[in-house]
This record gives C-alpha cells, structure tokens and sequence, in this order.
C-alpha cells in the first residue's frame, strides 16, 4: 500500500482516533450490532466476497482503535500500541468502499454509513496513513490544474462545448459542468448544455480558468485542507454573476454542494443549488419543453448513489424519461434510495480498477436480463466506469447519459428527422 | 462462595459504570470539537420521534432486511424485556402492580427467550452469515445459558424466593445477605455477571440513532426540494 507522501506524523497528544468524527458518528460506531446484514446490499462485497473489509469488520476494528487510545488502559498507561500492518489493511479496506451508502440505507440500526467512511478517511488522512495511490496528488493537481484529472482549463469546455448555444454574462441560473464530466463523460455534460439550450433561459457559466473543482474528490477521500478556499472562490464567482440558481448534472458535485459547501462556506449558500433533471423535469411540466418524437425502447434508470440516497433525487429523472413518448421504463431490482453502486464511486475506481469493472458489469448484466434497449445513467463517474465495464464483456447494451438521449431527441425533431 | 459472588457483583457493577462513562466521555468531547457549522433543515421531530417508536418497538429495519432473522430476534429482544420486567419484583418492595400483573407473561416469555436464541443460533449457523462476530455468538450464547439456568430453576430447583429477594435486595442497598441455596441460583446468577461486560453498546446507542436515521430520512426530501 501506498501512503500519503508527505506524512504528518501524529503530535503525542494528539492520538485520538475521535479527532474527525462528530459526537453522532461516535455514537454510530457503539450502535453497529455487528449483525452483517449489511454485507448483503456491499457491492464491494458482491465482487471480492472479503469480509475482512466489510462495514462492520471496519467498525470493529476502529472501535478497537479508539479503545486503544481513549480506553481505560489508555488513560491509565497511556496510548496503547497499535500494529502497523493492522493501521494500514484498515486504511486499505476503508479506500477500497466506494462510499455508495447502500449498508447504511440497509443498516438494522440506522448509521449514515455514505457519511462515516469519508470521516474515517479523514481520520486516516491526519494520521498520514491515508489516502492511497493516485489520490495522494489530488490536492497538488488541484490546486495547479484546478481539477483532478491533471488537464488544462482550455481543455475543460472548448472539445465538447456546442457552439450554438449562448451563454450570458450574467444570469439567474448558472450551470457548472464539473471536472469528470468535462474530461471524462463529455456526451453527458454536452447534453446538458443542449438541454439547457433548448429551454432557452439564459444561463451563465464561470470562464473554464475560475470553473475548479467542486471539492468532492477532496472531501471523499479525507483530504479537506482546501475544501474552504475552493468552495469561497466558487461561491464568490457565482455571486458576482447574481445566480439565484446553480445547476449540476453530477451526483457528487450536487451532493458536496447541497450537503457541504454551507459547512465550508460557513453560512447559508447566497444561491440554490439544483439537479438539472430537477430543472428539465420543471421546464417540461410548463411546456418549455417539449420532446415530440417517439422513442419505442425499453429504457432502464440507475440511481446514482449520492443523487438518490445522497440528496433524494429519484423521481425527477424518471419524470423527464416518462416525458419520451413511446419509451417505457423499467426498474432495476434495487431502485432508489436502495440502488446498487455501479462501482465508480468513492474515488476507489481508479485504484480498485478491477472492483468498479467488475460491480459495472452487475448492473449492465441486470440491464440486459431485464431486455432493456438502453441503460440510462446520470452520473459522469458511472459513465464512464460502466462503458470502461462493456469493453470485452460479453454482455453488451447502449449507455446513454440522461441528458444526452433528451438532447438527442430534440435534436431529432430540430433537425427535421421524424 | 456468598462472598466471592458478591465481590464479583460490585466489581462487574463497577466496571460497567466506568465503561459507560468512557464512551460518555469520548462523545462528549467530540462535541466540544465539532460544536460548528450551518445547522441542517429541520427535520420533523414529533414524526420522526413516533416512526423511531415504531422501528424500536417492531424492529423495522431488520424486518426490512432479513425478515426470519427479525422474527428470532424480535422474540428474543421483547421476551427479554418481560423477562427483566418479571425480575424487577426482586428489586422492589413493595411490588408494584404492574410487575405482579406481568408476572404468568414472564414465565411465557422466558420460554420464548430460550427458544427464540436458540433459533437465532441456529439460523446463524445455517444460512452461513458472510459475516460471524463471535462476540455475539458469545453473547448469545451466555443469554442461552441464563434463560436455561432459569427455566431449570423455575421447572426443576427453584430456589428459596425469600431468601433471593433478600439477597438481592441487600446487593442494591449494599448490605449483602448470604446467598440462596442451589446450585443454579449460583449459576444462574454467575452467568449474568459474566454477561454485564460484554453488553453490547448498541443497547443504549441504537434508539439514539435509529431516530438520527428517522430524522434524515425526513429531511433528505428538503436537502434539494425546498431550500
């Protein structure tokens, strides 16, 4: 395993293991029964069978932590020793979660596992134990490139940016494109803006230089040093063009935003913060927009993880999808707020490669038994996992963004095609 | 052996409020480093409180998950509580009511308790949990061996009443009486000292979260729908 490359060693009297986690969460780790019901809904677990990095095993195994630092023995002697091989495969286990939440969603007790993870990365992070592999360079390509993914700002907007649609100086509605779907799932950011078009409300976007990193892959794997700076210079930004309303097609950007940046903000958002499939789901409910052409296809719905169990956004997709006529739309087993991670999650996708392969190909295999014609995704992270998943799988099907197939279809009917 | 046993009481009464207090500590201070930050969307407390009763009472969530493990467990959890309830004539003078009237339940419900462990045992073992926390097999185990040794007691040795209300109500106001002749008095006795250690935390936690949970799940409409 790899560790943080610069290491902060723990000051003496700072060995703690309660430092990152709230009274709450704490509170959280005493209440896991230890039943493993939760193993059944792990998709870490579906693919590695491993209970040894499994929720309550890692629950266990910090309670022994914090035993070992804040028990009765601790404070009697002093902070216990803890092995080293133990501290790592635990830092391991907690980076291999993709942090979907279906355990917590499923715990018998209640614990707000999409929550805890992050803050045992956190703690791990301050240890200098974590995070691992590639996402120890997060904050440096961050902080030079303004997105994790190490490319240029003019790469950010200008390959997949429809010329046709006009963007205002100033508006009330702002949309942010995000870094995973600017670099890694352009379709899906290229229809929202075509969507977005297509309604004809003006809406501003930040220049692609101020337009950074929304913070989450920061946040999800513990490291939140520059949480505060990112989120005030994106607020600022967003202020100073009057935006009343930010719109976002990405889970986890939308997640951070909704749940977090007050937090680092430190008060209330000067703005609101909306799903676009909130906003087109509006937009077709008043007849701004309208899709007329018929699409006779089985379509399927994937809940994003921290779109549905994260911030509660389940029907307004599945409205905009009932909005195509002639499509008929089927469910997965396990649907909104109990929906299966497709394995791009908790920035473990790149370093647990073959676990989001693997957890992909359960949902295109589940996509294709249930004879769906398309998969609908709306989510970059899951996009682009999934479609890396059907290369050389022998199950095969069409992934589509969800604002991708509703450009396409008004594309269609602006074109003349019937 | 009276005195031993006694020893044991006070020591395993001891331990558990040291224990307690540990954890209490630990939250507490937790509290005081994370006291900031934007409060989130009110939640409807009244509601989430009554749905909080309800998960409690029925065990939703694992009804929810594993619906022939919750029909163990929700037997064995509301068996013992009758059980405790059934017990608690031990401790008062005057017996209250209540406790007289729950009574003919307790006797039902500790054979409930017995044969609902040992369904969930068994359940546990066939059905090849991915997961074992063998402090719960433990745990379970020693809840076994108490209800047996009081259904033995009640069925076959039953010890003299008098002499263990005596006993126990010398325990609590700290003027130790001898201990009941029997065996398994003794026994019995023994086993829920050994128990009071390894009471799982989650006794006194999970209500607290189950209503954390209850009070999310409202608000989790307003995270993106009202604001």
């Amino acid at each position: 395993m790899t560790g943080n490359g610069e290491k902060k060693k723990a000051a003496p009297d700072d060995r703690s293991f309660t430092k990152e986690l709230s009274p709450l969460q704490l509170i959280e780790i005493d209440a896991c029964t230890q039943c493993g019901e939760c193993l059944k809904y792990c998709p870490v677990q579906d693919v590695t069978g491993n209970p040894l990095i499994s929720p309550p095993e890692k629950i266990r195994v910090f309670r022994e932590f914090i035993k070992a630092t804040d028990g009765l023995k601790a404070r009697l002697l002093g902070p216990q020793h803890i092995d080293r091989k133990l501290l790592e495969d635990f830092t391991k286990a907690v980076y291999e979660c993709t942090t979907c939440g279906a355990c917590g969603q499923h715990c018998t007790v209640g614990i707000f596992t999409q929550r805890l993870w992050p803050m045992l990365r956190k703690e791990m992070v301050r240890r200098g134990l974590g995070p691992i592999g590639p996402q120890v360079n997060l904050p440096k390509v961050i902080g030079e490139t303004g997105n994790p993914y190490n490319r240029p700002a003019a790469e950010r907007f200008a390959p997949w940016f429809p010329e046709h649609v006009k963007v205002v100086d100033r508006a009330d509605i702002a949309y942010y494109a995000g870094c995973t779907g600017a670099y890694e799932a352009t379709p899906m950011v290229r229809g929202d803006v075509l969507v977005l078009g297509a309604i004809g409300e003006p809406f501003t976007m930040l220049p692609a230089e101020d337009e950074v990193c929304c913070g989450f892959p920061l946040f999800i794997t513990g490291q939140h040093d520059m949480l505060e700076d990112l989120v005030s210079r994106l607020v600022a930004a967003y202020q100073a063009k009057g935006v009343k309303t930010l719109l976002c097609s990405c889970p986890c950007c939308v997640n951070i935003m909704s749940r977090d940046w007050p937090l680092f903000y430190k008060k209330e958002l000067p703005f609101r913060i909306r799903h676009i499939t909130q906003f087109v789901a509006d937009a077709m409910k008043n007849r701004k927009l309208t899709i007329r052409k018929e699409l006779r296809q089985r379509l399927i719905y994937h809940d994003p993880c921290y779109l549905s169990r994260g911030v509660g956004i389940m029907e307004e997709p599945r409205a905009v999808l009932r909005g195509i006529p002639g499509a008929e739309l089927l469910e997965f087993d396990r649907n909104r707020l109990e929906s299966r991670c497709c394995g791009a999650g908790g920035a473990a996708r790149k370093i647990f490669s073959e676990n989001a392969i693997e957890m992909g190909r359960l949902t295109i295999a589940e996509a294709v038994e249930k004879k769906a014609d398309k998969l609908v995704l709306s989510c970059p992270a899951c996009y682009a996992k999934v479609n890396e998943a059907m290369v050389g799988y022998d199950k095969q099907i069409e992934i589509v963004d969800i604002m991708e197939l509703v450009a396409k279809m008004i594309e269609a009917v602006d074109s003349g095609t019937p | 052996m009276t005195i031993i046993l006694i020893a044991i009481a006070y020591l395993t009464y001891a331990a558990f409020w040291v224990r307690l207090s540990l954890h209490a500590v630990v939250w507490l201070r937790a509290v005081r480093q994370h006291a900031t930050g934007p409060s989130a969307a009110p939640g409807k407390p009244l509601h989430a409180s009554a749905m909080t009763l309800i998960d409690l009472l029925l065990f939703r969530r694992l009804f929810a998950s594993n619906k022939p493990l919750w029909l163990g467990s929700w037997a064995f959890h509301t068996a013992f509580f009758i059980v405790i309830l059934r017990h608690l004539r031990y401790f008062l003078e005057p017996v209250p009511d209540c406790i007289v009237q729950v009574q003919p339940f307790g006797v039902f419900a500790g054979y409930v308790m017995a044969f609902s462990l040992a369904y969930v045992i068994f359940l546990r073992t066939v059905t090849k949990t991915k997961y074992v926390s063998y402090q719960n097999y433990i745990i379970l185990g020693l809840v076994f061996l108490i209800s047996a040794t009081g259904l033995v007691m009640r069925n076959y040795f039953p010890p003299d009443l008098v002499d263990v209300k005596s006993f126990v109500m010398g325990l609590v106001a700290m003027r130790p009486a001898p201990l009941p002749a029997g065996f398994f008095f003794s026994l019995h006795f023994f086993l829920v000292l050994l128990l009071v250690p390894f009471l799982p935390f989650h006794l006194f936690t999970a209500p607290f979260v189950a209503f954390e949970a209850r009070k999310r799940e409202f608000r989790l409409d307003k995270v993106m729908h009202d604001r």
